[in-house]
C-alpha cells in the first residue's frame, strides 16, 4: 500500500512536466523478491509437493513403489498409535497454553509495576527463554528421575517418591511444566510490550476517579491487551502441536507410548522405513495447522492495532 | 529509482563482482560432485561408534596393501539419505536390522553368493539372516559378527549366597527369592530406557519359551488375518511368556522406573545387583567402570526343561554392496580383504562377537565362554523386537507392560498394528 501510495503521490507531483504513464513497479522490486522466492520453492514448497506425492504411494523413501490410492490415510484413521498421539498432542497444548499465558501474564503485571530490582529481575525471568530446548529437557529429566522422587520419599510420599515421568497417568503433566518454564518468557515480554503501551494518562485519569489497583487492572489493563491475549493464546497453541525436543528429552514418548507427540511419531517414519505413510501423517498434520492459521487471521484482523 | 540514480562506473563493476562470485560458487559445487566417479576411491561405510577407531585402523592397513584404491571411511551420514540421492556407499559394514532389511526386500544390494568368502559362513546362521530379510536368488549380505546377549551375573554374589546358575524356571525363581531374602536385589533394570527391557526381559523371555524363528514364518504367512481367532497371533503365544516376564520384573530395583542404560552399567559394575539382562556391549562399559568385577553370564531359563535353554543373538555387523554403487570390483576387493580369517577373527575377539564362520575360534572372553556350548548346538534365537519392524514401537510397549500396562491390552495392540502393517504392505 505504502508503495502505491508514493508513486501516485510522485505521478501527480510529475503529472505537470511529463505526459501521465501508467503506474508501472519497478522491476528491481522483483529482483529483491527472488532469492527468497528460489528458495523458499526449493527448500519448502517443492519438497511438500513431493511429500503429498508420497503419502500416495508404498515408498519407503528410495527404490521402487507403487501407488496405492488413498489406503495410507484410510489406515491412518484406525491406527490408535497415530490417534493416540494426536489426541495427546492436542490435549497438551490446550493445557500448557492456558498455563504459561496465565503465568505470563501474572508475571508481566508484577515486572511492569512500580516495584524495586525491575530489570534485574526481567533478566531473571527471561533467562530460560536462551537455554535450547533438548538441554532443559536433559536437566530436568535428572531432577525428576532423582532429587524428586528422594525428596518424595523424604515427605513419605507414596505417589513422589516414584519418579512422574515412568507413571503413564503423569508424565504429561511434567510435559507441561517444563515446555511452560521454557515458553513463559517469550510471552511474558509480548505481555509486558502489550502493558507498557497503554498510555498511562488512562491509570491517572482512572486513580484521579477513586478507581482501585484490582478495578484498573481488570478495567482497563485486560481489555487493552486483549489483543496480545489472542496473539499469545493462538501463536502458543500452534508452536506446542510441533512439541518435539522436550518430550524426546524427558520421555521419549513413554511410559510405552504415553506421550508420543505428531511430530514424534511422523519422524519415526523416516527412521522406520515407513515413509510414504507417516507422509500421509504429515498432510493431515499440515491440514490442520493451516486451519489454525487461518483461524488467527480472522481471529486477530484489526484486534493487533490496539 | 535506486538503480537509475547509481553512478555508472560502479554497476559493471559491481555486476562483475557477483558474476565472479556466482562463477567461482558453482565451480566449486561442480568440482565437489565430480570427485567420486572416475577415481578408485570408495566409500566404506560403518558407524558402530565403539569400533569407529578399530575400523579407520583396519582401513588404513588395507590402503597401504593397496595403494591404488582409495578408501573413505563414513560414520556419520544418514543412509537412507544416501540411498534416496542414489549415492550409498560402496561398501556397508552395519548392524544387520531392519533399516538394512529394508534395502535387501527392495533389490538394492547385489549377490555376493560368488565370492569365496560366502562359502565359509557358519550354515546355522542362514535361517536368522532370511527371516530378517530376504531377496530371492541373492545372498544380499555377508555377517561379520554375532553378539550373545543373555543374562549377565555377577559370580562372587552368586559365590557368596551358594548359588549355581539357574537351568529352569523354578531354579531361577529360587535364585532370586534367595537373594531377595538376603537384601540383595535379584535383577538390575532400567526400565527408562525402552529398548533396554525390549531386548532384555522381553526378547529373553519370549525366545526362551517360543520359536521364534517359526512363530514369525507363520504369523507372515498369516497376512492381514492376525486376530484373536487366529491360529498364531501375540495374545495367545506371547500370554505366557508375558506373564512370567512380569514376574521377573518384580525383582527389579525398586526404582527401577527411573534409571536408564548408564546407570544400570554403574550399578551392576558397583555389586548392586546380582543379574543384569543386557548384551556383551554393556561388558566393555562396566570393565571401563570396575576392571575387577568378576562377570559371568547364561541365557535366561523360562521352561521347566535346561534342554529349553537359548541365547538371543543378533547379526552386530553384515557387509553389503549396494546395486548403484559404480565401484564394485573395488568394494568387493575390500571386503575379501575385511574378511580373511586373520582381520575378523581378531575384530571378533576385540569386540566380544561370535565368528561367524566355520573356520572361527571359540571366543576368549573368560564371560562370554560360557556361551560357547549354545553357539557350538546353535541354541540361539533372533529377539522378537528386531523381528517386528520398526513402524511398530515395541519397545515402548514393552516399556508399558513393566510400568503397569494391562498385557493383554498390550498384546491385542500388537496384534491389530500387524494386521494394519500386512494391509497396507
Amino acid at each position: 500500500m505504502a508503495t502505491s501510495l508514493t508513486s501516485r503521490k510522485v505521478a501527480a507531483a510529475d503529472a505537470a512536466s511529463v505526459p501521465p504513464r501508467r503506474s508501472r513497479v519497478d522491476t528491481t522490486f522483483y529482483l529483491f523478491l527472488i532469492p527468497s522466492l528460489v528458495l523458499f520453492t526449493l527448500v519448502i514448497t517443492l519438497p511438500a509437493v513431493m511429500g503429498i506425492f508420497y503419502s500416495f504411494t508404498d515408498s519407503i523413501g528410495f527404490g521402487e513403489f507403487e501407488f496405492v490410492g488413498f489406503i495410507n490415510y484410510i489406515v491412518m484413521f484406525s491406527d490408535p498409535a497415530i490417534l493416540g498421539s494426536y489426541a495427546f498432542t492436542i490435549g497438551f497444548s490446550l493445557v500448557t497454553v492456558l498455563v504459561v499465558n496465565a503465568a505470563a501474564f501474572l508475571l508481566a503485571i508484577g515486572l511492569t509495576s512500580k516495584i524495586r530490582a525491575k530489570t534485574a529481575l526481567r533478566t531473571v525471568f527471561v533467562m530460560p527463554m536462551v537455554v535450547s530446548g533438548i538441554i532443559i529437557a536433559f536437566v530436568f529429566n535428572f531432577l525428576f528421575s532423582n532429587s524428586l522422587p528422594r525428596l518424595g520419599a523424604a515427605l513419605g510420599s507414596d505417589l513422589l517418591s516414584q519418579s512422574i515421568l515412568a507413571n503413564p497417568d503423569l508424565a504429561w503433566t511434567a510435559i507441561v511444566f517444563v515446555t511452560a518454564w521454557q515458553a513463559i518468557p517469550a510471552t511474558m515480554l509480548i505481555y509486558i510490550a502489550g502493558i507498557v503501551a497503554i498510555p498511562g494518562e488512562v491509570y491517572e485519569a482512572a486513580s484521579l476517579d477513586g478507581a482501585s489497583p484490582a478495578r484498573q487492572l481488570v478495567s482497563i489493563t485486560l481489555p487493552l491487551v486483549a489483543g496480545y491475549v489472542l496473539i499469545n493464546m493462538v501463536l502458543g497453541f500452534k508452536n506446542y502441536l510441533n512439541a518435539y525436543d522436550i518430550i524426546v528429552g524427558l520421555t521419549d514418548g513413554g511410559p510405552g507410548t504415553a506421550t508420543r507427540s505428531v511430530a514424534m511419531t511422523i519422524f519415526s517414519g523416516f527412521t522406520g522405513g515407513d515413509y510414504a505413510y507417516q507422509m500421509a501423517n504429515a498432510v493431515i498434520f499440515f491440514l490442520i495447522a493451516v486451519a489454525l492459521a487461518m483461524l488467527q487471521l480472522r481471529l486477530t484482523r484489526g484486534k493487533v492495532s490496539v | 529509482m535506486l538503480t537509475s540514480q547509481s553512478s555508472a562506473p560502479s554497476e559493471p563493476t559491481r555486476r562483475a563482482f557477483l558474476a565472479g562470485a556466482g562463477i567461482a560458487g558453482a565451480g566449486l559445487a561442480l568440482s565437489g560432485c565430480t570427485a567420486g566417479p572416475g577415481t578408485d576411491e570408495i566409500t566404506f561405510y560403518q558407524s558402530k561408534p565403539e569400533v569407529i577407531g578399530y575400523f579407520s585402523d583396519l582401513v588404513e592397513r588395507f590402503s597401504t596393501d593397496r595403494p591404488a584404491v582409495r578408501v573413505s571411511h563414513d560414520s556419520t551420514s544418514n543412509l537412507s539419505g544416501g540411498f534416496v540421492r542414489s549415492s550409498p556407499p560402496d561398501l556397508g559394514c552395519l548392524n544387520y536390522n531392519f533399516e538394512v532389511a529394508r534395502f535387501v526386500d527392495r533389490g538394492a544390494l547385489t549377490d555376493l553368493s560368488d565370492l569365496p568368502a560366502a562359502q565359509r559362513i557358519n550354515p546355522d546362521l542362514q535361517p536368522l539372516i532370511e527371516l530378517t530379510a530376504n531377496y530371492p536368488g541373492r545372498t544380499s549380505v555377508l555377517p561379520y559378527s554375532l553378539m550373545m546377549a543373555s543374562v549377565l551375573y555377577n559370580r562372587e554374589i552368586f559365590a557368596e549366597h551358594d548359588l549355581d546358575v539357574p537351568t529352569t524356571w523354578p531354579e531361577l525363581i529360587e535364585v532370586c527369592d534367595t537373594l531377595a531374602d538376603a537384601g540383595i536385589t535379584p535383577i538390575y533394570s532400567t526400565f527408562a530406557d525402552p529398548w533396554t527391557v525390549g531386548q532384555g526381559l522381553f526378547d529373553y523371555s519370549v525366545g526362551g519359551m517360543v520359536d521364534v524363528t517359526d512363530f514369525f514364518t507363520r504369523l507372515r504367512q498369516q497376512g492381514t488375518d492376525v486376530g484373536p481367532d487366529s491360529p498364531v497371533s501375540f495374545q495367545k503365544d506371547f500370554a505366557e511368556p508375558v506373564q512370567r516376564m512380569l514376574t521377573l520384573a518384580a525383582y527389579s530395583n525398586d526404582d527401577a522406573t527411573s534409571r536408564g542404560y548408564g546407570d544400570g552399567n554403574l550399578a551392576f559394575a558397583g555389586g548392586q545387583a546380582a543379574m543384569y539382562l543386557q548384551g556383551p556391549w554393556a561388558l566393555t562399559e562396566i570393565a571401563k567402570l570396575d576392571e575387577t568385577v568378576d562377570v559371568g553370564a547364561f541365557p535366561l531359563p523360562m521352561t521347566d526343561s535346561a534342554d529349553d535353554l537359548r541365547v538371543r543373538v543378533n547379526v552386530d555387523l553384515a557387509l553389503w554392496i549396494p546395486e548403484m554403487s559404480s565401484q564394485q570390483d573395488e568394494a568387493r576387493e575390500l571386503l575379501t580383504y575385511l574378511m580373511q580369517p586373520e582381520v575378523i577373527n581378531a575384530y571378533n575377539e576385540f569386540a566380544n562377537g561370535f565368528g561367524v564362520t566355520t573356520d572361527a575360534p571359540d571366543v576368549s572372553n573368560p564371560t562370554l565362554q560360557e556361551l560357547q556350548p549354545f553357539y557350538d548346538d546353535a541354541a540361539f534365537y533372533l529377539g522378537a523386537t528386531q523381528l517386528i519392524p520398526q513402524s511398530i514401537p515395541v519397545h515402548n510397549y514393552a516399556q508399558a507392560l513393566v510400568t503397569g500396562s494391562d498385557p493383554d491390552q498390550i498384546l491385542r495392540t500388537l496384534d491389530a498394528d500387524w494386521a494394519r502393517l500386512a494391509f497396507r504392505s
